[in-house]
């Protein structure tokens, strides 16, 4: 059966994967965001500017009649300032949800991530969805992302006719992704921290995307963690995207990424300190499983940028 | 560097290692960090290290095949009985085992130490950490008396601190033995007189030994000298009931713990004859 499908922070690529997976499947995919609409959109998604926090939201939940939201639109860009993160990720996500729960949709899938849980020397391994969110303590600047998770996981249980499911996926990566995490992988110098090696998870954009259909598509509810095809060391994945690397100490590395791209300061505790996650609920709930191996996951990254600074692919697929 | 790592190798620590079932990825790699190349490196250093202390492992075939908490004495202010106890695991037990020792929660902030220890297999001494691997059939290499026993004087040298619970709660939950193993040698490779508390806490580190040699050889005092260690296994200890019992229940198993540990260490030191011999 056919269904109206609102996606958020379709301007977003991880977003327009989805809405191109419903779209196959024949569903009707009516896109939102507050950017401005990229090019290439996918013709058949309906697109409409509009803040999250504001009343024009409301009018695209009045014209069409939503079987299921996807909020993958959550700000990570730091580039915005806190306020507006706040109003778009809190605000607007509240009113997202109210929408939802007046409107009678049947199915929410949130988009939270897994940089909530925080790098701690403390951290043991895996992480699953019950355990502390130790992010913030470090770095306040992450607040909105907790709140924006820890709302949502409310509602999976105040609201029960709205089946909610949350996803904290690891580091999202993929050709078309421009997250921080892939634009810093596509960087021809890499610096690390020295001394520091610690565990890293990818997931690919593709199997993110099908496991966002995976849980829009199933019945359970609940937060799930979703961790893609496995764990290596953060020099690994350097040497998988052929980047030449530098050793910088700790303070160093925190002047170059303020200098060189707008790469979030509480990711730094990333290469110092494992974060792995296991997804095994969301894997035995859904039954998705990932496809694209850690060697593509970073390799497809990185393949294009690659090429542009003359680079021969020596890792082909 | 891989001709340089050839050279580094030892052969029996590889083909131990070799022998041991793992449960790596692709990228050889367990979710903690263990490498098994890079493990072999690390112990071939470890077996060096080991020789130097010339230790007599007694009773090591004590160690049941699958699970198992390893619980020793802890001594001498850096962990060469957590080093040597883990080789003589890898080296002198059948079949071979790569422990997992559980470290101090501040080792992933050491710049390196973190890495080596990684990819050995050192993983953060935490309940949820060793409760998965125990579910794995590993063998975990566990000091219930954390720093507090590393860091001891030699005035106190062989009485044991107090133990944790949190080791008997997991060995209840999951049905592991425990062999306790007196290790002797470790107070007095490095003496310690006194704690500096003060520095320690400048330093964010969980104590400062002040050696007695420090006059004399300012930080050479903090080289270990070539004591002997005698490692004593015991004969696996087995405990049943509910793993949430009150504290004073869990205590009476700690103790009879504790008890076997200090009369291997008994043993242990009325067995040598010198400091180094």
């Amino acid at each position: 059966m056919a269904k109206n499908v609102l996606i958020t922070g379709i301007s977003g690529s991880l977003s327009q994967r989805v809405a191109e997976r419903m779209l196959a499947q024949g569903h009707h995919v009516v896109g939102v965001d507050y950017r401005p609409p990229p090019q290439g959109l996918h013709p058949n998604i309906k697109f409409y500017l509009a803040n999250y926090n504001k009343t024009k939201i409301e009018d695209v939940f009045k014209k069409h009649r939503f079987d299921s939201v996807l909020h993958l639109g959550r700000v990570g860009n730091l580039k915005e300032s806190l306020g507006k993160r706040f109003d778009l990720n809190v605000v607007g996500s509240q009113k997202i949800m109210n929408l939802c729960v007046a409107n009678n949709v049947k199915r929410v899938v949130v988009l939270s991530t897994f940089h909530i849980y925080g790098a701690h020397p403390a951290n043991h391994i895996p992480i699953f969805e019950d355990e502390p969110l130790r992010a913030g303590g470090d770095f306040p600047q992450i607040a909105d992302a907790i709140q924006l998770d820890n709302m949502a996981s409310q509602w999976v249980y105040q609201h029960r006719k709205t089946k909610t499911v949350v996803l904290r996926p690891t580091n999202v990566i993929g050709p078309t992704i421009h997250n921080a995490m892939s634009s810093l992988l596509r960087r021809p110098r890499i610096p690390y921290l020295a001394g520091f090696n610690p565990m890293t998870q990818f997931i690919h954009e593709d199997d993110l995307a099908a496991a966002v259909l995976a849980a829009e598509a199933g019945d359970g509810v609940g937060v799930y963690n979703v961790a893609g095809s496995g764990v290596m060391p953060w020099m690994t994945a350097l040497k998988l995207a052929r980047a030449k690397t530098f050793p910088l100490p700790y303070t160093a590395v925190i002047a170059y990424l303020k200098m060189f791209s707008a790469f979030p300061l509480y990711l730094v505790n990333f290469f110092r300190y494992p974060c792995v996650i296991s997804d095994r609920h969301f894997r035995e709930t859904f039954g998705w499983e990932p496809k694209v191996s850690l060697e593509d996951s970073v390799w497809t990254t990185v393949a294009d940028a690659r090429q542009m600074q003359g680079q021969k692919p020596q890792y082909a697929l | 560097m891989s001709f340089l790592r050839d050279l580094v190798v030892d052969r029996e620590v590889a083909a131990a290692i070799d022998s041991i079932p793992n449960n790596i990825n692709s990228l050889g790699y367990d979710p903690w960090g263990l490498n098994p190349e890079a493990a072999k490196t690390y112990f071939s250093l470890a077996k060096l290290i080991y020789s130097y202390f010339r230790p007599n492992v007694v009773g090591i075939e004590n160690l049941p095949a699958g699970r198992v908490l390893i619980v020793p004495n802890h001594s001498g202010q850096l962990p060469f009985d957590a080093l040597t106890v883990a080789t003589a695991c890898l080296l002198k037990a059948q079949p071979p085992r790569l422990v997992r020792s559980m470290a101090e929660r501040w080792f992933p902030t050491l710049p390196w130490v973190n890495i080596a220890f990684s990819r050995s297999g050192v993983v953060v001494g935490d309940p949820i950490n060793c409760r998965n691997l125990l579910d794995d059939d590993n063998a975990i290499l566990v000091f219930p008396e954390g720093a507090r026993g590393s860091g001891k004087v030699f005035q106190e040298r062989y009485k044991l601190r107090d133990f944790g619970r949190g080791f008997m709660r997991l060995a209840l939950q999951t049905g592991t033995p425990v062999v306790p193993v007196g290790v002797v040698g470790g107070e007095e490779s490095i003496i310690s007189v006194y704690d500096w508390k003060a520095g320690a806490k400048m330093l964010g580190m969980p104590y400062m030994p002040i050696s007695p040699l420090l006059p004399v050889l300012g930080p050479l005092a903090y080289l270990p000298m070539p004591v002997r260690f005698h490692i004593t296994f015991g004969e696996p200890l087995h405990f049943t009931g509910p793993f949430d019992d009150e504290d004073s229940e869990i205590d009476k198993k700690v103790r009879v713990v504790m008890e076997a540990v200090d009369s291997l260490i008994a043993k242990g030191r009325s067995g040598r004859k010198g400091l180094f011999t």
